[in-house]
């Protein structure tokens, strides 16, 4: 469980890093932020870099600020200073709350949100929470910089729209504040595992009327996706128990989750269910509080 | 039964009440060294000169060598060997193998010829460091010829199924069904005969440290020295200079501190035997400690793997009359330990019941999969699992109370001798009920499950009552075969205590490794018992076995009263010395005094008194105040034998007697499944356990946490999954799924003592601790929420997957 040898450079700034990625093409290079998903890849020797481009001292990549309608972090945000951040709270409560089922504080203090985007993984909280935010990512690359909204960012498995040598340097969610109900719902085996199905729901109402609802699923395909069938079936209406169970079905009926050793697609699919009507409950009762 | 020819067995010892520290839950001699990082684990030891060792390993559950390519790997950078499996077996011999027919079935530390399991070793590179090792196996180019994997069980021991071991001729290793007590009259009486399918599936200990050796051979001398965190097993050591073909008197293991064993670092051989096979080779100290996958897939100590056909015979109104267990056991791809944890099974076959007769057939199938070693019950456990869920389906099939069916059947009359000749030296199995019912608010989750129930939520209560045989004897190898393999084994234990000119005691300890368990504790608690100082006080030490006094080790429950027995022993002797010098600095007469407080005074003038610190002073350095036979110094040492073990009768209708101390322990979870995502979850968890006489209830407690803990790994979370192909798909913590604190609840524990008559102050081992009974408790408490829907299951771990599986199946079935 060592890695293979590489090479390795930590740059200051970000066109140094696009440098030395495109430099360094030839060695199959990667960026390395916090670690926690690269570094156990390259002990398996699954992933074999020729060269590692550290993010930690590009101080370009470690923003948190919040700017007239959205919440900018920059990729190299430790996972826990996001969780800890009075500002997130503030515009974004749901990924707070994701981020707590995202692996144990110590995983946190390391791992970086840019870092668990990029990684892509199917099962990952951050992913579905962008996803159900809207929010856009910002990338630096050979030929210049793009914005891609979440919608079109993940690709598949552990495979995002990133170009060869392009970087993520940004992530920019809406503020949502004081509008609406959110929630973070999972089933994870055991607490700080990666979890079998996540629900992300914002929920927003006026006068007991939803007006709008924005719903994502993970670990149910090889990229996060959006509940639109509950989604639709929860807009202009009160949201009573039995329309909660028909959006419910309604989503479920489109899953077909790949099934595994830890849980078949009938049971992925049995357990998705439970996580939507669990998020949707959740984000319900926050959006009639905040009234 | 063959009674007649029972040997008697040892006098009944009377306990000496008012003990001062035996019984004390003082802190533990252990922690502060751990706790501060100060251990000296393997991970922590450096050699001048020291190189890594990395094994390759199959990719393929079975696959015949047709080639290996070392050349590259050779010309790494920073390599200095590189050793294939068919050079290893030139340098060494087959690894020590207590299998039933190691000639058929041979264990090397690397794969010749064919490989048997993905994560077999196949070669072995030493280099400068574990990466550049690591490196080099890369380089390595081995043709392998596929051949089909045998991954079930029972379709192993089909007619034509692909032989893991050609010589043996079958994937049967073992074979026989024993008859105990009059089983087919027993059945003919009953009223009904409940039966049942089960399966446990395999799990294994997690030890944070994996098994390492550092060996140093030393050119010069011939020397051998091996530090490892295995077993050192002083007594079986012989067997590990056969396997390195050196003389047993060059080899000297040390033993080094475990981070974790739980049974799974049992007389582990070959981590020891690689490094010592590559320092040989390249004349510099090596070390090899597995790394995670390493130890997954090939640490050789996977636990049971079992199916059940069991049948239980009883009366209508509960009571147990005979059980006929039928069981197949996957060994994996060879069967170290032969069939002994079947032997464990037989130590108490029958639970704490009055079960008159038993019939055992026991089936070892060889597949493509790491090999099964020890995992804290080593086999026991898994009856307890299986003999619960059957009292419990009988229960529920009769209509009965689950408490009082078991209650009905307790055995109260001891010593006990159950039909396969094991006995049980003593117990108090209602105390331990009644307790259990108590502390786990039995009466009030009854309720709360009917409230429940109405709610249309699933809370299951899982009371079993169940045994922890303790103190192991090796005598239960010897009776698979109709010619025991060797007469009655002692599986001696030694200490030797030294009283220093001040006064200051130091107890040194033969192969006893810590492992998580408390020897230092325990010895210390014991020598304070014995001389009435402060057990902080007493300095331990670990001795290495060449200079080692026989001494077997940890495993089945038994280091802490065979410790007793070996303290109790040498204090004997150094109490007889220092009275008898009393009596000459006294001038009285040595059978005049008695020892009061940490000193021998004269019985009735208790200021005619020398303190142990006067005597020994006095034996250390004026020697020629004594008489001429006494030599200077005070120190003793004593080897203590295993005070209770019998041979098998001739026709194995009796097995003898080899675990006969019998601790007992009743478990009471609550728990609630989720029946939409098949979450299990605990709203409370009781468990009393009687292990004879505490010597410390806290590091007791201990035990009972930490094996709870386990216990509920493996009955909700641990499996090491083979697919079809034999691949591994847990070879890391990814998929191999540990509870963490959040999973395990807060328990709460009682004990109860019932002291055992034939060993000192009356101790039981208690190490295997919680997971002797929580799969069974766990299993007994989801099929109680369940019932409801008609779903009970059988098989382990139950993850989601399974429960909401089981749901399903029984809603269509509807
Ligand atoms: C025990 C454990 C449990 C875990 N549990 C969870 C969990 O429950 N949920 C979860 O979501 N995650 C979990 N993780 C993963 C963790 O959240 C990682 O921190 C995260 O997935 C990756 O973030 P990182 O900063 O560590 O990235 P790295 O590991 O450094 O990088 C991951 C990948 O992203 C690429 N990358 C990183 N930053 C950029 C960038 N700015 N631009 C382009 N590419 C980039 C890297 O090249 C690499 O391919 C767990 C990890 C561990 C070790």
């Amino acid at each position: 469980m060592k890695p293979p040898p590489f090479r390795y450079a930590a740059p200051t700034s970000v066109e140094e890093v696009l440098d030395l990625l495109a430099a360094n093409a030839d060695a199959e290079p990667r960026v390395l932020a916090g670690g926690q998903s690269l570094v156990p890849l390259m002990n398996f020797r699954l992933a074999q870099p020729g060269f590692l481009v550290d993010l930690r001292l590009v101080e370009a990549l470690t923003t948190l600020r919040t700017e007239r309608d959205v919440l900018v972090i920059g990729a190299m945000v430790r996972q826990s200073a996001v969780e800890r951040s009075p500002e997130v709270a503030l515009a974004a409560p749901l990924l707070v709350e994701a981020l707590g089922y995202v692996a144990h504080p110590p995983i946190r203090n390391s791992g970086t949100v840019g870092g668990s985007l990029a990684h892509a993984d199917p099962s990952a909280e951050l992913p579905a929470v962008a996803l159900a935010l809207d929010a856009e990512l910002l990338t630096a690359g050979p030929s210049g910089t793009r914005t891609i909204p979440a919608a079109e960012f993940f690709r598949g498995p552990f495979t995002t729209a990133l170009e060869p040598g392009e970087i993520l340097t940004e992530v920019r969610i809406p503020r949502r504040e004081g509008v609406g109900g959110y929630a973070f719902v999972e089933f994870a085996r055991t607490h700080g595992n990666f979890a079998l199905v996540g629900v992300a729901a914002v929920i927003e109402m006026e006068k007991d009327i939803v007006t709008g609802a924005s719903i994502t699923l993970s670990g149910v395909a090889s990229t996060p996706v959006r509940a639109a069938a509950a989604e639709r079936a929860l807009a202009g209406t009160s949201a009573d128990a039995a329309t909660i169970e028909v959006a419910v079905d309604a989503a479920a009926d489109e899953l077909s989750p790949a099934g595994d050793l830890h849980g078949s697609t009938a049971t992925r699919t049995d357990i998705a269910r439970s996580c939507l009507r669990g998020g949707i409950q959740l984000a319900l009762s926050r959006a009639q509080d905040r009234r | 039964m063959t009674t007649a020819s029972r040997p008697a067995p040892p006098p009944i010892r009377t306990h000496k009440d008012g003990r001062n520290w035996v019984g004390k839950s003082i802190r533990r001699l252990e922690d502060p060294k751990f706790l501060r990082g100060r251990g000296g684990y393997i991970g922590d030891m450096t050699l001048p000169g020291m190189l890594h060792v990395a094994v390759l390993s199959s990719p393929y559950a079975h696959a015949r060598i047709t080639g290996i390519n070392t050349d590259a790997a050779l010309a790494a950078p920073g390599v200095h060997a590189v050793i294939t499996g068919a050079q290893a077996a030139e340098l060494t011999d087959p690894l020590p193998d207590f299998g039933p027919n190691p000639a058929a079935h041979t264990w090397r530390c690397l794969a010749v010829e064919k490989v048997r399991y993905v994560g077999e070793g196949v070669a072995v590179v030493v280099a400068d460091s574990r990466y550049l090792a690591e490196d080099a196996l890369a380089l390595i180019d081995v043709e392998y010829e596929p051949l089909p994997p045998v991954v079930d069980p029972e379709r192993a021991l089909d007619e034509g199924a692909p032989l893991v071991h050609e010589d043996l001729g079958s994937n049967c290793a073992y074979e026989r069904t024993f008859q105990f007590g009059e089983v087919d009259r027993d059945f003919a009486d009953a009223d009904v005969v409940i039966t049942d399918r089960l399966r446990w599936r395999r799990s294994g200990g997690q030890p944070l440290e994996t098994v390492g050796a550092i060996a140093d051979f030393e050119v010069a001398t011939g020397q051998l020295t091996v530090h490892t965190n295995s077993l050192s097993f002083t007594s079986y050591l012989f067997m590990v200079a056969g396997t390195l073909k050196i003389p047993a008197n060059k080899l000297d293991i040390r033993p080094m501190p475990a981070g974790g064993s739980f049974g799974s670092k049992l007389f582990a051989t070959k981590p020891a035997v690689i490094a010592a096979m590559c320092s040989r080779a390249v004349g510099r100290p090596v070390v090899y400690l597995e790394d995670r996958i390493d130890n997954i897939s090939n640490c050789d100590h996977h636990g049971s793997d079992r199916v059940y056909d069991v049948q239980l015979a009883l009366m209508r109104d509960g009571t147990m009359r005979s059980i006929k267990i039928d069981t197949v056991d996957d060994y994996g791809a060879y069967i170290q330990f032969g069939v002994g944890h079947h032997g464990n099974a037989l130590a108490q076959v029958v639970g704490p019941y009055r079960i008159a007769s038993v019939e055992y057939r026991v089936r070892a199938a060889l597949t493509n999969k790491n090999q099964q070693g020890a995992y804290r019950g080593f086999g026991s456990e898994v009856n307890n699992w299986m003999l619960e869920q059957m009292v419990d389906k009988a229960a529920r099939e009769l209509g009965l109370d689950p408490v009082e069916i078991r209650r009905h059947n307790f055995i109260r009359d001891f010593p006990y001798f159950i039909p396969t000749g094991n006995v049980y030296d003593s117990g108090d199995y209602d105390g331990v009920l009644d307790k259990a019912l108590k502390l786990a608010e039995y009466d009030h989750w009854r309720a709360e499950q009917v409230k429940a129930r109405e709610e249309g939520r699933y809370i299951g209560i899982g009371l079993i009552t169940a045994q922890e045989r303790s103190v192991f004897s090796a005598t239960e190898f010897w009776f698979w075969f109709d010619t025991p393999g060797a007469p009655v084994t002692s599986m001696p234990e030694s200490v030797t205590l030294k009283v220093d000119a001040t006064g200051g005691i130091t107890a040194t300890l033969y192969s006893c490794a810590f492992w998580g368990n408390s020897p230092e504790t325990m010895v210390a608690q014991l020598v304070a018992e014995e001389f009435d100082c402060d057990p902080h006080d007493v300095s331990i030490v670990y001795q290495g076995s060449k200079n080692g006094l026989p001494a077997t080790g940890p495993g089945g429950s038994r280091t802490t009263v065979m410790l007793a027995g070996a303290v109790e022993g040498a204090t004997a002797k150094i109490k007889a010395k220092a009275r008898r010098a009393t009596g000459y600095m006294l001038e009285a007469n040595p059978d005049d005094l008695e020892w009061v407080d940490g000193g021998y005074q004269v019985k009735g003038s208790p200021e005619a008194r020398k303190t142990l610190a006067e005597i020994a002073v006095m034996l250390h350095l004026f020697k020629h105040s004594f008489p001429e036979d006494m030599e200077s110094g005070l120190e003793e040492s004593k080897v203590f034998d295993h005070p209770y073990t019998t041979m098998p009768s001739a026709d194995r209708k009796d097995l003898g007697v080899f675990y006969p101390f019998m601790g007992h322990a009743c478990h009471v979870p609550v728990i609630e499944v989720d029946i939409e995502t098949g979450q299990v979850s605990f709203l409370s968890y009781a468990a009393v356990h009687d292990c004879g006489t505490l010597v410390n209830p806290r590091s007791l407690a201990g035990h009972i946490v930490g094996g709870t803990a386990q216990g509920i790994g493996t009955a909700l979370y641990e499996e090491f999954v083979y697919d079809e192909e034999g691949q591994l798909l847990t070879s890391s913590y990814l998929d191999y799924l540990i509870p963490t604190a959040i999973e395990v609840p807060e328990l709460k524990i009682g004990h109860h003592e019932t002291p055992s008559p034939w060993t000192p102050h009356g101790i039981k081992g208690g190490g295997e601790g919680g997971r002797m009974m929580a799969p069974a408790a766990i299993n007994v408490a989801v099929n109680d929420a369940l019932a409801p829907l008609g779903v009970r299951l059988t098989e382990l771990p139950m993850t989601p997957d399974r429960i909401l599986a089981a749901i399903r199946a029984a809603r269509e079935s509807r």
